[in-house]
């Protein structure tokens, strides 16, 4: 390259050489003339090289000058052909959604659904007058701590601070009032549930997930809004409602008749299931109490989280239910052909097994028939009946019946309701089983366990979501006749036994009545303390819903003492509650029993 | 080389000089300032307040000081650039010192008339104290490790005091503007080679052990690199502006909006619209015709600077000009670029266009320098 320095090997001319110097002092010339000549022509001599090293130089410069502005004017008319676009919210590259599929009922009517709401946020650096805007703001908003909202918008460094999640336009509005250009809003959507408490624990409830400006993502915190979540944020499904069997008018009356009942009877809490005898649909699930999931509690840090509102009891409140257990022991003794409902049971109280002692309520005399057993609710004669049928096939049976799996339904707490089972299934476990102590589990097991035994013997899986079409029959757990016995003894319950406030005139209602000590948490179990079932299911002779019933420390003074037991408190209230709904499930009573071959009226019989 | 060397004789004097001046680069000089107040008089809608006329009166103002300084011999100017850069680099100490014990971070010094920022003077400082440094270096010198040392220094040392004000845009062209001066001055394209080099190295170094055991910078220096590089991904920040700037851009296409039409940036969807983005209106309202025509401005101020440099056999006068033309050059890229998001938003005004009066004085006064070195040039 030209430009460089060690290529100027050019020999150095003296800028005062002597022989002329001298010769131009003898003429008497200024000398110093002779080397500013010199001196120019040196320089001049530099010039030359040095200019064209700068021009080679210049001409890089150049080129890079000429890219520069190509780029700048190749954007240009890029822009130029562009086609203008508005601001999007894809424009900032953000993925954040609040697309959310609606919520219906059965019937279509709208259980959650989105909102389009604002929520308010602060740029402090943007802000005129802090102090006001923030006296203001805990005016409006009176949860807003002054001090700490002022610390938080006055805190060196912070150029973004979340203030509100939602707002109702009146807020809007009064913060709009304040005037505070550093005070803005983010459009949104919420999710609305416009029931507020009516299906609370089926729905469960949503939150805000990845927060932005112009979206905030919902999305599922609990119930079926969590375990749904995938297909409620699916964007292909978000134009079309996730529809749940549930339906609102049956949920109402439901809520409203347990809810009756637990003010009539003093309980703490209680649930109710209806459940489709075939098809598993759950028609209506209530627990009590509940909440607004519009406005969802905290989970409570302290006391017993089951008797939190948002405990839900009908999936995930696994008790010692009681007696509604017996109806499976005698089935399974029917199915195996060990007995028929004739077939004469001791019932000598009490039961002597080893060290323990089975006794009853009363004393039944020395025998019953295997109907009686069950329309009395004898626990020695159940006990009897299970030793018959020995653990293994018990065990078996149950595990048939769904008793020892969480259930499946489509909540996201339904995994947590795993029932307990007793760590050694032996003989004594399998008699104190049999009349339902010894292994909890949830009404919704329950009512799967009853509505698999009843509806002619086949499994049943619940549901939340509605079905379409025909729903296959699952795999048989009994014979016809099994279920078709086992319904006629449990209707003699309701007719002759200890469910005898549980009929509905033209709804010929069968069930079990179940009432169970709590037990404590240090072991044993409360004497006055009940957790009270009715397991029911209506008409009996072509049993349609199955209807589970609990009620949680119930007690109400009648004929002359305060009671506990299930057939004065729970029973009542299931019969109300069948009362309600069946017109509206829209069943007509029936103003006398159909006649069906092969059925006969137990109660003829006698 | 030195003006002793020459017949000062030949050198205008007195008001004649006025008719030596380089007139077309004052015309073009005008030209863009005009530009600037139609812009500004638009964005105001259509009021000359409060932009418009404060830009007129600096401008005027500044032809003042732009044909004083074209009237002072360059000899003079070169003879206190040590000095002015002196005084500069004390400037810069004393704002910074003030910084720290001021509670506001006030970069600038209040002279009453108007505020003198010190790295707005330290641009033309660098400037001619790198050109006075290779005039005085004897030409076989200047590509001498040792020799190379002094100009390095000044260029960093006041890069490394505006960077820590933090004004980023102002050290990347200190930092360049001084990288041009040594460039024409002749320094071996070796050195220049070597350090773009190492510094695309040193960024593939530190971008490509993203991820790895050796990572060089921790997670969320990288998440700010990412801000800063693709400010879109920063919709609240830095993001806002380029998305309505591009917007206002492509609105503009090919003709514009027309005069005062612009929406984007009267609407306030851009809130710098009269500084450092009203390259934005400009585009949106004379389509890429304006812009482009903005753009031929400037480069035909860039075109005769070099003319005039090149003919120019004084070494100081031409590597000042050069230096300047390059600043310019620098000033209007940069901020064209930020605009359509080609660059990250530093903070670089579009010279003589964006509103602010130090930016602009500062500018004339320069182009003053480049007068005078014009003017009294070796004939």
């Amino acid at each position: 390259m030209s430009d460089l320095p060690e290529d100027d090997d050019a020999p150095r001319r003296p800028l005062r050489p002597l022989a002329p110097v001298l010769r131009a002092r003898d003429r008497g010339e200024n000398p110093d003339l002779i080397e500013r000549a010199n001196r120019i022509r040196r320089h001049d001599g530099i010039r030359e090289r040095l200019k064209a090293r700068a021009e080679s130089r210049l001409l890089v410069l150049g080129l890079f000058f000429v890219v520069v502005f190509g780029a700048v004017g190749g954007r240009m008319a890029q822009f130029a052909t562009s086609v203008p676009e508005e601001p999007r919210m894809s424009i900032f590259g953000s993925t954040i959604t609040s697309a959310r599929a609606d919520i219906t009922d059965r019937k279509g009517r709208v259980l959650a659904t989105n909102l389009h709401t604002q929520a308010l946020y602060a740029h402090p650096q943007d802000m005129i007058d802090i102090p006001y805007a923030v006296r203001e703001l805990s005016r409006i908003f009176p949860d807003l701590e002054h001090d700490e909202l002022l610390a938080r918008l006055t805190r060196p460094g912070r150029k973004f601070v979340w203030l509100r999640k939602t707002l109702s336009p009146e807020e809007v509005q009064a913060v709009h009032d304040i005037g505070d250009p550093g005070l803005l809003f983010a459009t949104r959507d919420m999710r609305l549930y416009p029931n507020g408490h009516l299906a609370a624990h089926v729905l469960g409830g949503a939150s805000f997930g990845d927060e932005g400006v112009r979206a905030a993502e919902v999305i599922g915190v609990a119930g079926i809004e969590k375990a749904m979540d995938a297909r409620l944020r699916d964007p292909d499904k978000v134009d079309e409602p996730l529809q749940l069997s549930i339906d609102m008018t049956i949920q109402a009356a439901t809520r409203k008749v347990l809810q009756g009942g637990i003010d009539l009877y003093e309980a703490k809490g209680g649930s109710a299931i209806i459940m489709d005898i075939k098809s598993g649909e759950i028609v209506s699930m209530v627990s009590l109490p509940d909440f607004d999931p519009n406005r969802r509690p905290r989970p409570a840090l302290t006391g017993d989280p089951s008797d939190s509102p948002l405990f839900n009891r009908a999936v995930l409140g696994v008790y010692e239910l009681g007696s509604v257990f017996k109806i499976f022991a005698t089935a399974n003794a029917l199915d195996l052909g060990l007995v028929t409902p004739d077939t004469q049971i001791d019932t000598q109280s009490p039961l002597v097994y080893g060290r323990f002692k089975i006794g009853d309520f009363h004393n039944y005399g020395p025998t019953k028939s295997v109907r009686g057993v069950i329309e009395v609710s004898s626990n020695v004669g159940t006990a009897h009946i299970a030793q018959m049928i020995g653990p293994t096939r018990q065990k078996e049976f149950l595990g048939r019946l769904g008793f020892f799996e969480p259930t499946p339904v489509e909540l996201v707490e339904a995994p947590t309701g795993r029932p307990l089972l007793p760590k050694v299934w032996g003989d004594l476990a399998g008699m104190t089983i049999s009349f339902g102590h010894g292994m909890s589990s949830s009404p919704l097991h329950l009512a799967v366990g009853y509505a698999s035994l009843l509806n002619g013997g086949h499994k049943v899986t619940p549901t939340l979501l509605k079905r379409d079409g025909p729903v296959p029959e699952g795999p048989r757990v009994v014979s016809e006749q099994t279920s078709r016995q086992s319904r006629e003894m449990l209707r003699l319950v309701v007719t002759d036994g200890t469910a005898s406030m549980g009929d509905v005139p033209g709804y010929y209602v069968a069930g079990k009545t179940g009432t169970a000590d709590k037990p404590k948490p240090g072991g044993g179990y409360y004497k006055n303390r009940n957790m009270v079932t009715f397991a029911s299911i209506f008409p009996y002779y072509d049993p349609k819903y199955v209807v589970i019933t609990t009620l949680d420390e119930a007690k109400v003074f009648a004929a002359g003492e305060e009671r506990r037991t299930a057939g004065w408190t729970v029973v009542p209230v299931a019969a109300e509650l069948i009362r309600r709904v069946a017109p509206l499930l829209d069943m007509r009573p029936a103003i006398e029993e159909p006649a069906q071959p092969g059925i006969r009226e137990a109660r003829n019989n006698h | 080389m030195s003006y002793l060397e020459y017949a000062v004789r030949t050198v205008p004097s007195g008001l004649r000089k006025v008719l030596y001046l380089n007139w077309p680069l004052v015309f073009l000089l005008s030209a863009i300032c005009s530009v600037g107040f139609l812009m500004l008089y638009s964005v105001a809608g259509g009021s000359p307040r409060p932009w418009m006329e404060p830009q007129m009166e600096r401008f005027a103002a500044g032809m003042v000081v732009m044909l004083f300084v074209a009237m002072v011999p360059i000899w003079f100017w070169r003879n206190i650039s040590f000095v002015a850069y002196a005084v500069a680099l004390l400037l810069l100490i004393a704002v910074e010192i003030m910084g720290e014990i001021g509670m506001g971070a006030q970069r600038w010094i209040d002279l009453g008339f108007f505020q003198l920022q010190p790295s707005e003077l330290m641009k033309i400082a660098l400037i001619m104290v790198l050109a006075a440094y290779y005039d005085w270096l004897d030409i076989d010198k200047v590509s001498r490790p040792l020799w190379m040392l002094p100009p390095i220094l000044l260029i960093l040392v006041p890069t490394a005091l505006v960077l820590k004000q933090p004004d980023l845009g102002t050290a990347i062209l200190l930092l360049a503007g001084g990288g041009f001066i040594m460039w024409f001055a002749g320094v071996h394209w070796g050195y220049f080679l070597a350090v773009i080099a190492s510094g695309v190295s040193l960024v593939w170094a530190v971008m490509a052990s993203r991820g790895t055991d050796w990572q060089l910078i921790r997670d969320y220096q990288f998440r700010r690199i990412d801000t800063f590089l693709d400010p879109t991904s920063d919709p609240l920040g830095a993001g806002y502006h380029i998305t309505q700037a591009t917007i206002a851009l492509g609105s503009g296409g090919w003709t514009g909006r027309g005069f005062m039409q612009g929406t984007q940036s009267r609407l306030n969807f851009l809130p710098e619209k009269h500084t450092d983005f009203i390259f934005t209106t400009l585009a949106e309202e004379f389509g890429f015709v304006g812009a482009s025509s903005l753009l031929g401005l400037y480069a035909l101020v860039l075109v005769f600077c070099y003319v005039s440099a090149m003919a120019n056999r004084d070494r100081f006068s031409s590597l000042l000009i050069l230096g300047i033309a390059s600043a310019f050059f620098l000033f209007f890229s940069v901020n064209m670029a930020m605009v359509m998001g080609m660059a990250p938003v530093v903070g670089v005004p579009l010279p003589l266009v964006s509103y602010g009066g130090s930016a602009m004085m500062v500018i004339l006064a320069a182009f003053g320098l480049v007068q005078s070195a014009h003017v009294h040039r070796p004939r």
